[in-house]
């Protein structure tokens, strides 16, 4: 563990800065700073990054990018908001183009003070945020480790935001796995969501109070339909939608059938829904790209 | 020496004595550019780093691919180490960078894409000069096994000094050195972002680190077979050749693939090929 805190590779993202956080951070490389000999490297790779440090505020087409380069850090990471426009958006905070700090984007672990930051201030910030970088491991380890502690029960209409949340995580893999952005499960607004708790059975799976898995069913005259089944992307593979389809099974007692779909390519449900007694029984065009797989269980 | 110890050595010792090499690289670098420069373990640092680190991959079968670039980067080294053909050798390190090219092709980035295509480049830049090495090493001791080409009692450099010239000039490319770091650069932000290795990231990117810590060794074991009559020269020659490659890295910029190419050719045409020729007109 002690290695992680001697190699952080930092990812450097100009939001809409003035440059000067921009020229400060870089002055760290040179000579005088010298960050290489902490083992800090400026690297442009998002995947390859521990840190993230954004300089300037945030404006409308700063927002994607700050969130898809925030998606492509492996975890553990630390985002770093360096200066006082990546903290609250500074002097430029009233401008009409400006939304605010990076922290309304992603979610920020240190922040740096100073106009332009100092180059020995935004060097002080990455090693705070080593700190939390390891921190962030020990629970990762952790919630790996009490997996077995997960408690699974029945989601109420409070629940609904973090459940959009967790479906548009797990929403994001199946969209890669098919390459097509218009998975329903992506496009559903959180209103839509709470209107769905009125009329279907939501069951959760929680770990450490938050929520990393959630299912819903819906019973339509002999035929309980499923649908939404998301487990957040470093839980899967550990059981806990096997968990959750049993968990709605016992929810609708009495009834015998249950049908769902899932997208083709997703071949790694399609094999666990099979060995938990999932039958294919129909296929449908739904884009060019998704061809969702039916599957039906009878329960005797 | 056993050729079995040989062999064990090597798989112990080579990745220790290439990522201190690595480690040495990097501080020596920083200090050219009157900088402090990371410590000397620092590759180690990283590399287990990397290894705690999620796993992202595009497509999780360009990871197998980087495996195997790193078994066949250790079986390339382990037949040479052994004291096994030098053809077979230069085949089973093609058969490796094939590999990693294959993996960063497998991630649809336009980045590892471009990095590959260069990756191929760079192959066909300096597979016609190991080619001729391993052919020039023949003619002067007839025969391709490196244990008897280590044996055969002359200074094998004294023959081949083309040959010698074009392999340091051969391995720039293979170290991915400036100016023919084409493909993926050690440092960031350059205009392919990390070329290849792009859509690498964690443990395969820690693969990749620890292959290329076998492959130093290997090639710098190759620069000693060049001095293998006297062993300690050799040893002092390949840390300088290597000294030479980290100073060639640090004084040039990048060259064009184009340009690139043409001047590995030239110079495997008139090094290698020339001190060829003379060796055949010797006979």
């Amino acid at each position: 563990m002690r290695s992680l805190k001697k190699s952080p590779w930092i990812l450097h993202y100009d939001a809409s800065s003035c440059n000067g956080c921009d020229i400060e951070t870089l002055a760290c490389l040179t000579p005088i700073f010298d960050v290489e000999r902490l083992g800090i490297i400026n690297i442009g790779d998002p995947k390859q990054a521990d840190i993230f440090l954004v300089t300037g505020a945030v404006n409308e087409q700063s927002k994607v990018v700050i969130r898809n380069l925030y998606r492509q850090l492996p975890e553990p990471k630390v985002v770093v908001a360096v200066g006082a426009c990546a903290a609250s958006g500074g002097i430029f905070r009233e401008c009409y183009n400006i939304s605010g700090g990076v922290d309304i984007v992603v979610p920020v672990d240190v922040y740096v003070p100073g106009c332009a930051a100092r180059p020995e201030a935004i060097i002080d910030g990455v090693v705070k945020g080593l700190a939390v970088m390891e921190e962030k491991q020990t629970i990762l380890a952790a919630a790996h480790g009490s997996i077995d502690k997960t408690l699974y029960a029945r989601a109420e209409k409070p629940d609904a935001a973090s459940i959009h949340a967790l479906r548009k995580v797990a929403g994001q893999m199946e969209a890669v796995l098919h390459g097509d952005d218009t998975f329903p499960i992506l496009q559903q607004s959180l209103e839509e969501l709470q209107q769905e708790f009125d009329r279907k059975f939501f069951f959760k799976a929680v770990l450490n109070g938050k929520i990393i898995g959630s299912i819903s069913g819906c019973l339509n005259g002999e035929v309980v339909h499923v649908d939404g089944l998301a487990v957040h992307p470093y839980f899967q593979n550990t059981g806990v939608a096997g968990r959750l389809l049993g968990e709605l099974e016992e929810g609708f007692r009495g009834v015998k059938r249950f049908e769902t779909f899932v997208g083709h390519k997703n071949e790694r449900l399609i094999q666990q829904l099979a060995k938990l007694g999932w039958q294919n029984f129909k296929t449908e065009v739904f884009t060019p790209k998704i061809t969702w797989i039916y599957l039906r269980k009878e329960r005797t | 020496m056993n050729p079995w110890l040989r062999l064990i050595l090597y798989l112990v010792a080579a990745p220790v004595a290439g990522g201190l090499l690595a480690g040495w690289d990097r501080r020596v670098s920083a200090r050219m550019q009157s900088r402090r420069g990371p410590p000397i373990l620092q590759p180690f640092y990283d590399v287990l780093k990397l290894w705690q680190k999620q796993n992202l991959a595009v497509c999780p079968s360009q990871n197998y691919y980087v495996l195997f670039f790193l078994l066949l980067v250790i079986f390339t080294g382990a037949l040479f180490f052994a004291g096994s053909d030098l053809l077979l050798v230069i085949f089973a390190l093609t058969t490796a960078s094939i590999f990693f090219v294959l993996g960063a092709y497998k991630a649809s980035s336009p980045f590892s894409f471009i990095g590959a295509e260069r990756e191929l480049i760079q192959m066909m830049a300096y597979e016609p000069m190991v080619l001729l090495t391993a052919i020039g090493m023949y003619m002067a001791t007839k025969t391709f096994y490196v244990h008897e080409i280590a044996g055969h009692g002359g200074m094998l450099v004294l023959a081949l000094p083309g040959v010698f010239l074009g392999f340091v000039f051969m391995l720039e490319i293979k170290f991915r050195k400036s100016p023919f770091d084409l493909s993926s650069s050690h440092h960031a932000h350059q205009e392919l972002v990390r070329g290849i290795t792009t859509e690498f990231s964690g443990r395969a990117l820690a693969m990749i680190e620890v292959a290329h810590w076998y492959e130093s060794v290997f090639l710098l074991g190759w620069v000693w077979l060049f001095f293998a009559s006297s062993p300690v020269l050799g040893v002092v020659m390949a840390l300088v050749v290597y000294g030479f490659v980290v100073l060639v890295d640090n004084v040039f910029a990048r060259l064009k693939w184009q340009t690139a190419l043409a001047s590995a050719w030239a110079v495997t045409a008139v090094l290698g090929f020339g001190n060829i020729i003379v060796l055949s007109l010797q006979r």
